[in-house]
């Protein structure tokens, strides 16, 4: 902690220096070095986090998984009762279906566009060069009333309801400390397509010396989010390879 | 045409001006935070669309440019549109995509060109080149509306861009306009005089360097419309705009109106225009073979030459050049080159824009005075798009029914009240209509269930009997020995705090009734100018008569009664009168004359009398009819003997209304032609309010004094509500220094009713968000908490954990809601979900508080959860009704425990190979839990669980206490509860194992996930 009040009495002497001053690559790396360095980052192989959605009178506990080789899952916990979601295996995309609580493959085109972002982990910002990714730094915007660089992100494109789609979003960096507050990008199927959907972080605190944000709030922009406190994180956790495989439920052949 | 050479010779240029979405001065974004604004539309009337864009190779993409609810757009070939462009103008003049680029270069140009007296106004041009999620402003901040865009197909860098201009008044940023780096700067290629625009402008679909353009002589005042004169032409360039030539060569002789013109996307050499002349035998559609050199007239149909001003849109099928369709009163469809038209099917009156598919000329967009419309069989069959919630309200105004209806009238679409929140949320069959025509001031009987609404012109006044389902007019009619009356196109009604029945009208007299309209006296003399220069709308059109009455001037538009004294009137005209009487009508003081830096004559839109103070008003004053875009706002203590400007830089665009807050007298909030501005010191400083708020015209402001709701009729995106404002009333220099501010908050009335809302077909419906029923936890953050933990949860008196909540961490105000619900309990572990677990209770009324902590510190704030008064349950029942639910939720989560240690056991005896106890154990679960099926039709037969969180959910969801079968069938579960305890207690003492089993405490599996 200490050391990041020292980065962030630094910065803010920076701060004054005029807004062209700064670059998209100059706030990447600030926020790199504010959260704990950009080498200590690439090292983290996996993360679990052990998290709680609060909505309405429901509680669900969640815990998400997510993996450098791109291998990730939440699992929701209903009346003790696990339900994986979005379980990618790195070739298949997979979820429970609510009813008959047995595994179900994604779409095609679903798990072709999850596929694009398995070089993500931990973060899309980092080597985005090499990953052939652009970002543009756009200006500054009031997000939660505080001032922000808005910086435009483009990943490869992809494919919406059969036609090529650019994949955009818009980080929300905090002039201050640099680090992401909000990221914002257009909805692209479904009943909300179209809209805007939002996620604001907070909470950031310190976890082997990297700092994540334990508060998230999702939703769509201009209407109230649900919030989603993480409880724990976990860096490099250990979990069964077997778990994010696609469990086969369909006879394979009948004889 | 020498002179226009010489004109075109000096290359004007518009300077590069770009502007960030935000003004830092008057920025709200950092104070208002968690307050956001909701729309409740309606959109089954929809609103006026200006424009009609689609994409050149993407079939699903379409674009509407509205008159005043901005650019909507749609992914889905027309089925659902969102808008993309709230932050900006939202008058709409053209939206044009760059060939070269059209997923993601749009070019937006503002302020709407179909020039009826109630327009809007645009402010520039825009540019995004990311599909719509960023915009750039490029300039023409004086060209009020734009008519076209174009770039060239072939040169991306190339944009010519056509400038209707100023409507009010003369402007030298008016014509043709041509840019060689894709905006950046541009020089005027054409323009004639400071009254004529360009009003359309095609490039050659295969030579970009030939162009036509449209230019239009017109003026509208406040009192009159001229279209057409000398300068009014057609012109033709073949190099690039350089040069310009009239191409007349078979048009009618004398002065022309407004043209339009198209170009066959097919056949370049085929053009159409509709062409607005003296005589009404050579208005009509022309068309020429020759690419203009010779045009030949085809068609005078009354649908070809109605209202030029309003509707001069040709389109031509991009496959065929003899499929030609004008924009008109019903819009008009021909098939043979423009010889015959039928009318288009049945929709919306009022067609501006058509678009066709470019995979299929059967399918096409229409945009009209209601909203988009689809055909799938080329016009014949129209369909309404339902969720562009585009309505114009001229006015609005609240009754006091819980929830609260909102009423208002529309341009072109009549007079409606809907509730301010419905269950399901408020949609398109929520409203109900009270009136037809245009639409203006509705207002609610403050004690009778009677509804007043009015037609342009004062022409019908309906009093509603709404429980017996009665009508009749009632508005004022000449009588002998007075003047004719004048009453505005918008005429002003008012009602009385004072008297129920008594009502108010104006013409350039105040009339008042003392019995709901039935008899009137005067009780004032003319209050207006009487100007009689400014009375002669018979003569008002220019080249086609246009008397709709939208002309009328010299009339009263504004009267408000003191809330505090009956006999203080005010009354505002729109030729800048500000009139105030204190003895109920005997004598009357223009107090206009004491106003200083406001321009003769400049419109009355609004005066707000003071609920603090009987010599106390508001006036604001809207000079856009004279040409005149500065805002004006002033505020009297003295009965307008002296007047304070209240306005300051903050502020832009012209002011239509302002709505004073019933408790801080230093909290009001202004309606101007972009948006929402709130000032909380009395006007020193105006801070724009821009959450999920469009920039958009508010025409009209009420504050709902039992909910606090600002209710705003906007002229474009219909009714905005932001609830609850009275955190603003706290708002001062002292709560902004505080690190954390908890706003007071009125007791919240916890939630009981529920009702069935069927939402069925609604998939493509626009639906208005409601107001929440939670408790709402409200506070002030100095600074935005984004490093360390910062954590809410709800306590009881005592300091026990009821709940926990994501608090809000913006800086600024913050909103927590809560549904005064604790968690769902713990459910017992079955093969499938138990659908009555997922129930939670609430809490008892009484004091809560909501405990945050920040970091290192701790900040608490109680509030009051309350019953409503209308419950038909006692206390005691309430209590019974309690702990019988809570005694199931105990009986849940101890079932749960239970299911847990078996579960245990049963593992570990199947670890120790004992499987007599192993099944033994799994008989009991098996009488306990479902271990078979799934959650849908496959469900199993239930088992204790099930009835247990059946039955506690039927408890906790109704609203009565329990019955006498409830309890009946508790006391059975409980049983069979007592017996399966019993049971185990048994199974129990027979387990036997080697190391002792591993098993949490009661607590511990409670905080378990």
């Amino acid at each position: 902690m200490k050391t990041l009040k020292l980065c962030i009495a630094i910065l803010a002497i920076t701060c004054i220096a005029p807004l062209s001053a700064q670059t998209a690559d100059e706030i990447l790396d600030n926020y790199f070095e504010n959260i704990g360095g950009l080498d200590k980052l690439k090292s983290v192989e996996g993360i679990k986090m052990v998290a709680k959605i609060n909505q309405q009178g429901m509680e669900i506990p969640l815990e998400i998984l997510q993996f450098s080789d791109g291998k990730q899952m939440t699992i929701i916990n209903f009346q003790g009762k696990e339900i994986k979601q979005g379980v990618f295996d790195g070739e298949t995309l997979w979820s429970h279906n609510f009813m008959t609580m047995k595994p179900e493959k994604s779409d095609a085109e679903a798990t072709a566009n999850f596929k694009l972002n398995s070089n993500d982990f931990p973060d899309s910002f980092i080597d985005y060069k090499e990953k052939g990714y652009t970002v543009e730094l756009l200006g500054n915007e009031t997000i939660d009333g505080t001032e922000t660089f808005k910086i435009k992100l483009t990943k490869e494109p992809i494919t919406v309801d059969g036609k090529k789609e650019e994949d955009v979003s818009f980080y929300y960096f905090d002039t201050e400390n640099f680090v992401p507050i909000a990221v914002q990008s257009e909805v692209k199927s479904g009943q909300a397509k179209g809209m805007v959907q939002e996620v604001t972080f907070s909470d950031y605190q310190e976890v082997d010396g990297l700092y994540f944000p334990f508060s998230m709030t999702q939703g769509v922009k201009g209407q109230p989010g649900s919030p989603l406190t993480i409880e724990s994180i976990v860096l490099n956790p250990t979990v069964e390879e077997s778990s994010f495989t696609f469990p086969e439920v369909m006879a394979v052949e009948e004889k | 045409m020498k002179q226009l050479l010489s004109l075109v010779a000096l290359w004007g240029l518009v300077g590069l001006y770009s502007v960030n979405a935000q003004d830092k001065n008057n920025d709200g974004k950092a104070l208002f935070g968690d307050m956001t604004a909701r729309h409740i539309g309606p959109a089954l009337m929809s609103g006026r669309i200006n424009d009609v864009e689609v994409h050149p190779t993407n079939n699903r993409i379409i674009y509407a440019g509205t008159a005043g609810g901005g650019v909507w757009k749609s992914n889905d070939a027309g089925s659902t549109f969102n808008p993309i462009f709230d932050d900006y103008c939202q008058s709409i003049g053209a939206v044009a995509l760059d060939p070269n680029d059209p997923d993601n270069t749009i070019y937006v140009g503002t302020g709407e060109t179909w020039t009826r007296n109630s327009v809007s106004l645009g402010d520039g041009l825009y540019k995004s080149i990311d599909g719509g999620a960023n915009w750039k402003k490029l300039g023409f901040d004086k060209s009020e509306r734009i008519a076209n865009i174009i770039v060239n197909p072939k040169n991306a860098k190339e944009v010519y861009v056509a400038v209707l201009g100023a409507l009010w008044g003369d402007s030298e940023e008016r014509g043709v306009y041509k840019s060689l780096d894709a905006g950046e700067t541009w020089k005027k290629l054409l323009y004639v005089n400071p009254k004529t625009g360009c009003a359309d402008l095609i490039m050659d679909p295969i030579d970009p360097n030939v162009l036509y353009a449209s230019m239009w002589e017109f003026r509208r005042t406040g009192w009159s419309f001229e279209s057409g004169g000398d300068n009014s032409a057609l012109y033709k360039s073949t190099d690039g705009g350089a040069t310009w030539n009239k191409i007349h060569n078979g048009f009618p002789s004398g002065k022309l109106g407004r043209l339009g013109i198209a170009v066959a996307p097919s056949n370049p050499k085929v053009l159409y225009t509709v062409i607005e002349a003296e005589k009404d035998e050579r208005k009509g559609l022309y068309r020429s073979d020759d690419a203009g050199n010779s045009w030949k007239q085809l068609n005078n149909d009354f649908g070809i030459t109605v209202r030029p001003f309003y509707f001069s849109r040709i389109v031509v099928n991009p496959r065929d050049e003899n499929v030609i369709v004008k924009g008109g009163l019903s819009g008009s469809i021909s098939r043979d080159g423009g010889k015959t038209f039928k009318a288009l099917g049945n929709m919306h009156s009022d067609i501006h824009d058509i678009a066709f598919s470019i995979k299929d000329s059967d399918i096409m967009y229409v945009g009209t005075d209601g909203g988009v419309y689809r055909s799938w069989d080329g016009g014949t069959n129209m369909e309404i798009v339902e969720n562009l919630p585009l309505s114009q309200f001229y006015h609005i105004s609240v009754d006091n029914e819980t929830p609260y209806n909102v009423y208002g009238g529309l341009q072109d679409n009549g007079s409606w009240y809907g509730p301010s929140s419905s269950p399901g949320g408020v949609a398109a069959r929520d409203w109900n209509s009270v009136g037809y025509g245009d639409g203006f001031r509705v207002l609610k009987h403050p004690t009778k269930n009677i509804i007043y609404s009015e037609m342009q012109g004062a022409e019908n006044v309906w009093r509603i009997d709404v429980d017996r389902n009665l009508t009749k007019t009632i508005q004022p009619l000449p009588s002998k020995g007075i003047a004719k009356l004048r009453f505005n196109w918008n005429a002003p009604m008012a009602i009385s705090v004072h008297q129920p029945d008594r009502f108010y009208m104006g013409s350039q007299f105040l009339h008042k009734s003392e019995d709901m309209g039935d008899t009137w006296k005067i009780i004032s003399p003319d209050l207006t100018t009487n100007d009689p220069t400014k009375q002669a709308q018979e003569d008002s059109g220019g080249l086609s008569k246009d008397n709709s009455g939208a002309e009328n001037h010299t009339t009263i538009f504004t009267i408000a009664e003191s809330p505090l004294d009956g006999d203080v009137i005010w009354v505002g005209t729109d030729d800048g009168n500000v009139q105030v009487t204190q003895d109920g009508g005997k004598s009357w003081t223009n107090t206009v004359v004491n106003i200083t830096g406001l321009p003769k004559n400049t419109w009355t839109y609004h005066i707000e009398a003071s609920v603090f103070n009987k010599g106390t008003a508001y006036a604001v004053f809207e000079g856009h009819t004279q040409n005149d875009m500065h805002p004006y706002t002033y505020k009297t203590t003295d009965f307008g003997k002296t007047w304070k400007s209240i306005i300051t830089a903050d502020v832009v665009g012209i002011v239509r209304n302002i709505q004073e807050d019933y408790v801080n007298p230093d909290l009001l909030f202004l309606g101007t032609e972009f948006g929402l501005y709130i000032t909380m010191d009395g006007g020193k400083n105006w801070k724009k309010f821009t959450n999920n708020m469009p920039s958009v015209a508010v025409h009209y402001i009420e504050l709902q004094k039992e909910t606090n709701d600002l209710v705003m009729g906007t002229h474009g995106r219909g009714v905005i509500i932001i609830d609850d404002i009275s955190p603003l009333r706290e708002i001062n220099e002292e709560v902004l220094n505080k690190n954390v501010h908890f706003f007071a908050s009125k007791p919240t009335v916890i939630h009981e009713e529920s009702s069935f809302s069927g939402n069925f077909g609604t998939e493509t419906q626009f639906v208005g968000r409601n107001k929440t029923k939670d408790a709402q936890i409200k506070y002030f953050l100095k600074k935005r908490h984004t490093f360390g933990k910062m954590n809410m949860e709800i306590q009881d008196m005592e300091g026990n954990t009821v709940i926990e909540l994501g608090p809000g961490k913006s800086k600024g105000i913050n909103i927590v809601n809560w549904n005064g619900k604790i968690k769902q309990p713990k459910i017992a572990k079955g093969k499938t979900f138990s659908f009555g677990g997922f129930t939670s209770p609430s809490v008892p009324a009484g004091s809560y508080k909501a405990v945050m902590t920040k970091g290192k510190e701790t900040f608490e704030h109680t509030f009051e959860l309350i019953y409503d008064t209308n419950s038909p349950l006692t206390a005691e029942e309430r209590e019974f009704k309690n702990k019988t639910t809570m005694k199931m939720y105990d009986m849940t989560q101890e079932l749960a425990y239970l299911v847990y240690e078996l579960d245990e056991m049963i593992t570990k005896s199947e670890l120790d190979k004992n499987s007599k106890m192993a099944g033994k154990l799994i008989d009991l679960k098996e009488t306990l839990v479902i271990t078979t099926g799934d959650n849908y039709v496959g469900s199993a037969e239930p088992q204790l669980r099930e009835k247990m969180a059946d039955l506690y959910s039927k408890l906790a969801d109704n609203y009565d206490k329990p019955t006498s079968s409830e309890v009946e069938n508790l006391s059975i579960i409980a049983e069979k509860f007592e017996a399966a305890k019993l049971d185990f207690i048994k199974l129990k003492k027979k387990f036997k194992t080697k190391e002792p089993l591993d098993i949490m405490t009661f607590e511990e599996f409670l905080e378990h996930n």
